[in-house]
């Protein structure tokens, strides 16, 4: 019976080398075609569609989506149709750098990067010597670029996020005394508390609690709550995702005074559509964030339409990055007059791009500054704190 | 002719020969360039599979103890491996630094699989698998708050990174030695031990065996190897992060094990790579890509471990027939022996 | 004092969800000597049926709950019939993986149907809180540890005075002479996955009362929380279960609180190893002298 076993296997293992080696003749072919005027361009994108985590992912697929459909509308990238392929990584950096192979294999002259931090880590260092510029929506991990020079980002980097907001705090003189709830295990939310810490220190402001979770023990934050209670501070900093926060800030309701801001970054946007059987949850959640779906600005109100009708969703951070992502690609490559990858980057330095997220330039280490605003929502509605 | 057969004859051997070539078509297309990118980046992944699978076969197939925290080791090796090779990577060129840096990691995991196997002598079943499932989280715990191996934002491994084509000598190396440590316990005397230690635990003691010595001695070897694979795996990744090795890895690197088949090193070797391949081969199946996997491993354990299905299985497949064809055409040469051989 | 009864009971809310899901767990183990990987995930199953029925359908909570554990039982059975009883008599092991990939599959069919994003449980058992000296203690806690030491004692009682229950405890004792007294050994194993399977759908309806938010991957941390839990206190053992799951809670929340949430996760984990190594059964469990 093992014999059969091993057979069996070893018949899908040839299979297995078959299907993959026998792409090249393929891909090659499709490459040398692509100069072609009629050809379509191809693009692709990696990130979580199946998982924990998939919701990022699909979030900045269907961002994506939406962009190419509006671009394939008005007529392409010059005159040539984006094709858009987004593959599945599941958080996971092994099945991403396989995932960025695949999409080479494939044809792919564009490429939205990941989604993740350290997926998109691995594949920079991946595509060092791949003329392919590599433009992630959301990894916002400080040193995931690095080693590339053609790696960019649309979203902030974290450290810069923290430093701004604890900026924010002490310009809008809120409080000087402020709590942190942050998740230990998460690159996003370590890196924006360590920098909020340095720019608290900068600042004057004291922390006077820290409290953590992990992966683990997501589900109940009672004693931190307790701890947090206890603190007795005006404003909670949450470097966290909308995820978490919903459980965190569910688990809170009525256990804090009415008037005690939580304050987080881009990752908890989205938070609304968290809590959406009781929207209160989400009173006093302060939002420093690039992108707000209430924002009244033109082109965003344009967007969120767009992507309601398309996904009955409202859009969130990971969204909009996403479908700025592509427009910004195409703004590179026609700068660029060609999808080549050091053409490109060096094209993106030179862009000034006005996007759903915001006003955008690059320095040449992949970095964007943009400004952000704060959010505040109460009973549902999000307005710009402080009017 | 006969030394020929004798090899094959000879399971092992097969074995070897199947993985050498294996390797040397994967060479070939590499240098030759006759691969895709996405299977370039698998094989280092792949070869790393490989040794887990070989090294946790060792603990669950012939010591019959279940381990969920292999991860864990790797983790550890992984973590200590590519410290050193990050801390010389300005005055040692990867040839040195490599095998340094997977020795440094498979010694520290060997270590820490000491330390988990001094439970193990006391537990037994499901008792010593929850324990080692909690020592693999521990490490994940510790190695996340630590600051040294880069906390929670991931040890950044960018100045030790090297790709598939750098990285497949030592690749290949650390499979054919593991491979073949492997193979040697299986047929030691050692290894007749630990099998015995596995089948009757009592008898063994009896008859003099030391079930202490042996039981430590599968962890830190098993762990060793891990580690080892470890210290490669970091180097073909640019950031690792402690919590990609939870007690999930070490499940995926046991259904390796189970579906190759217990005990059995071939059997490894295969569902590692096949195992792999899969969910990237299903990667045409888009948004329905893990649930055709699970189905697969449904339908694969289901085929492969059923009594109820072995009577259908052995009708429609050639397996048996073959097999009895073998046997008559043997019993028939062994009765016309002698006129053979005066052939000759 | 106060921080630390307040944890005590945090701990105690925490504990008796895992409880709960561990009693499915081991009373599983218990009869059908199999880990049964997926009993988190059909816990999740039992929480859309949750939502689909209150919050989709429209269904008053009696329905809802009727819904629920009906949806889990069939789905227990289903799963026990078509997956795990082709291996009776197949290695542990194999048992294990097969019940590692129908996890998977149940996750991924979930996420096909229900989507990636969170859904809130429907909250339709209000309970006010009780508050005591400055502490208050939530209604659905009290629920919880009611429901969970309830089923403990049924079970208990169930097990040991029926004849069903007899059957069951001489199918774990020895298959081979059950099947001889005329026990049908696959009836039992089946009834065994359907009372387990129902006892998830009422953890599932705690679980979402307490904590709210539903995703496919819900079922994967409390089960393993659960399976870890159950083996403490000695899988196989009922009232053993129980004090798994609540020493569990206690000793997550007491970390938490005193020494750090960072390092809560290997606290439990390092808790758990030292308790095995002094215990090598866990805390109730059987200690089964081995014959030569």
């Amino acid at each position: 019976m093992k014999k059969l076993i091993s057979l069996v296997l070893a018949a899908m293992m040839v299979m297995s080398l078959a299907a993959c080696g026998g792409d090249t003749p393929a891909s090659t072919g499709k490459a040398d075609a692509g100069t072609k005027a009629a050809e379509t361009i191809k693009m692709g994108g990696i990130g979580p569609l199946t998982g924990d985590y998939a919701n990022y992912g699909i979030s900045v697929k269907q961002g994506a989506e939406l962009a190419v459909k509006e671009i394939n509308a008005a007529g392409g990238i010059a005159g040539q149709q984006i094709e858009l392929s987004f593959q599945d990584s599941q958080g996971d950096a092994e099945s991403a750098v396989n995932a960025y192979g695949k999409l080479l294999d494939w044809g792919m002259k564009l490429s939205l990067g990941c989604v993740f931090s350290g997926e998109t880590a691995t594949v920079v260092a991946a595509a060092k010597d791949d003329d392919i510029l590599l433009l992630t929506p959301s990894g916002s991990s400080d040193n995931i670029l690095q080693g590339n020079d053609k790696a960019f980002r649309v979203c902030f980097n974290d450290s810069y996020q923290g430093t701004m907001a604890a900026n924010y705090i002490k310009e809008h003189a809120i409080t000087d005394k402020v709590a942190v709830l942050y998740q230990s295990d998460y690159d996003y939310s370590v890196g924006l508390y360590e920098s909020f810490k340095a720019g608290c220190e900068t600042n004057g402001i004291t922390i006077a609690e820290v409290q953590t979770f992990t992966e683990g023990t997501k589900t109940d934050f009672t004693t931190q709550i307790n701890k947090l209670v206890a603190a007795d501070v005006k404003l909670i900093f949450i470097p966290i995702y909308a995820e978490p926060a919903s459980t965190f800030l569910t688990q809170a309701k009525g256990k804090f005074g009415d008037d005690v801001y939580f304050f987080g970054a881009d990752g908890l946007d989205g938070i609304m559509e968290k809590v959406a059987q009781d929207v209160t949850i989400a009173d006093n959640v302060l939002m420093l964030t690039p992108f707000a779906a209430d924002s009244q600005e033109a082109d965003v109100q344009a967007f969120v339409k767009a992507y309601q009708a398309a996904y009955n969703a409202t859009p969130d951070q990971f969204a909009a990055d996403g479908y700025d992502a592509v427009y910004i690609l195409k703004a590179a490559a026609e700068k660029a007059g060609s999808t080549s990858g050091a053409a490109m980057a060096k094209a993106m330095t030179e862009l000034e791009i006005d996007g759903v997220t915001g006003n955008m330039k690059w320095t040449a280490d992949g970095n964007t500054q943009k400004n952000a605003m704060a959010i505040i929502y109460k009973n549902g509605t999000g307005s710009v704190f402080g009017e | 002719m006969d030394r020929v057969k004798r090899v094959f004859k000879n399971k092992n051997a097969v074995t070897l020969v199947l993985l050498a070539l294996f390797y040397a078509v994967i060479a070939w297309m590499l240098w030759s360039g006759h691969i895709t990118r996405q299977f370039t980046n698998m094989i280092i992944p792949m070869s790393m599979y490989i040794v887990l699978a070989v090294s946790l076969n060792l603990v669950v197939g012939f010591l019959g103890e279940l381990n969920l925290g292999h991860a864990g080791f790797m983790s550890i090796g992984l973590f200590s491996g590519c410290l050193l090779s990050i801390a010389l990577s300005g005055s040692l060129p990867l040839i040195a630094r490599l095998p340094l840096s997977m020795l440094a990691g498979g010694i520290c995991a060997g270590i820490f699989g000491f330390a988990v196997g001094m439970p193990a002598l006391r537990l037994k079943g499901d008792y010593l698998a929850i324990v080692t499932l909690a020592c693999g989280e521990i490490v994940k715990n510790v190695i996340t708050n630590l600051s040294i191996t880069g906390g929670a934002r991931g040890l950044n491994t960018q100045p030790i990174y090297s790709g598939a084509k750098a990285l497949l000598p030592y690749a290949v190396v650390l499979v054919f030695v593991t491979v073949i440590v492997m193979m040697h316990i299986k047929k030691s005397k050692q290894g007749r031990a630990i099998m015995a230690i596995r089948d009757n635990r009592i008898a063994a003691e009896s008859i003099g065996l030391n079930v202490t010595y042996y039981k430590l001695a599968v962890f830190i070897i098993a762990a060793f190897f891990a580690g080892a694979a470890g210290a490669l795996y970091g180097h073909f990744f640019a950031n690792v992060k402690a919590v990609t090795f939870d007690y999930n890895m070490s499940i995926e690197i046991l259904v390796i094990v189970v579906l190759g088949g217990m005990g059995s090193v071939r059997g490894s070797v295969i569902a590692a790579i096949v195992l792999t391949a899969l969910p990237e081969i299903f990667r045409d199946f888009g948004d329905y890509r893990m649930l055709v996997y699970a189905v697969v491993l449904i339908l694969a354990m289901l085929f492969t471990n059923s009594p109820e299905l072995r009577s259908l299985r052995e009708n429609i497949t050639p397996a048996k027939r073959i097999r009895e064809g073998f046997r008559k055409r043997h019993v028939a040469r062994v009765l016309s022996g002698g006129q053979e051989k005066g052939g000759k | 004092m106060i921080e630390f009864i307040k944890t005590l009971i945090s701990g105690l809310g925490l504990g008796s969800i895992y409880a709960l899901i561990a009693l499915g767990y081991t009373m599983v183990y218990g009869i059908a000597k199999m880990l049964n990987f997926a009993h988190g995930d059909v816990i999740m199953v039992g929480a859309y049926a949750g939502i689909v029925a209150f919050t989709s359908a429209g269904l008053p909570p009696v329905f809802t709950v009727f819904l629920s554990v009906a949806a889990c039982t069939l789905l227990g059975v289903l799963i026990e019939r078509f997956a795990y009883k082709p291996l009776r008599g197949a290695s542990s092991l194999s048992v294990l993986i097969t019940a590692i990939g129908m996890s998977y599959l149940l996750q991924n069919l979930a996420l096909m149907i229900f989507g990636s994003q969170q859904q809130a449980y429907p909250q339709y058992v209000k309970l006010p809180s009780v508050t005591l000296g400055g502490i208050t203690i939530d209604g659905i806690t009290l629920l919880t540890l009611g429901v969970t030491a309830l089923i403990m004692i049924g079970m208990s009682l169930f097990i040991n005075r029926t004849r069903l229950g007899k059957a069951m405890r001489a199918v774990a004792e020895d298959r081979g002479a059950a099947e001889l007294m005329g026990i049908s050994v696959d009836k039992t194993i089946a009834l065994t996955f359907a009372i387990g399977s129902a006892l998830a759908a009422v953890a599932s309806i705690c679980y979402g009362l307490t904590y709210v938010y539903i995703k496919p991957t819900t079922g994967a941390m409390p089960g393993i929380k659960a399976f870890t839990a159950a083996v403490f206190g000695g899988i196989g053992s009922i009232p053993g279960a129980m004090l798994g799951g609540i020493a569990l809670g206690v000793i997550e929340q007491m970390a938490k609180t005193y020494i750090s949430p960072l390092w809560a996760d290997a606290i439990v984990f390092a808790v758990l190893v030292l308790v095995l190594v002094i215990r090598p059964t866990g805390l109730m469990g059987k200690e089964v002298q081995e014959k030569v």
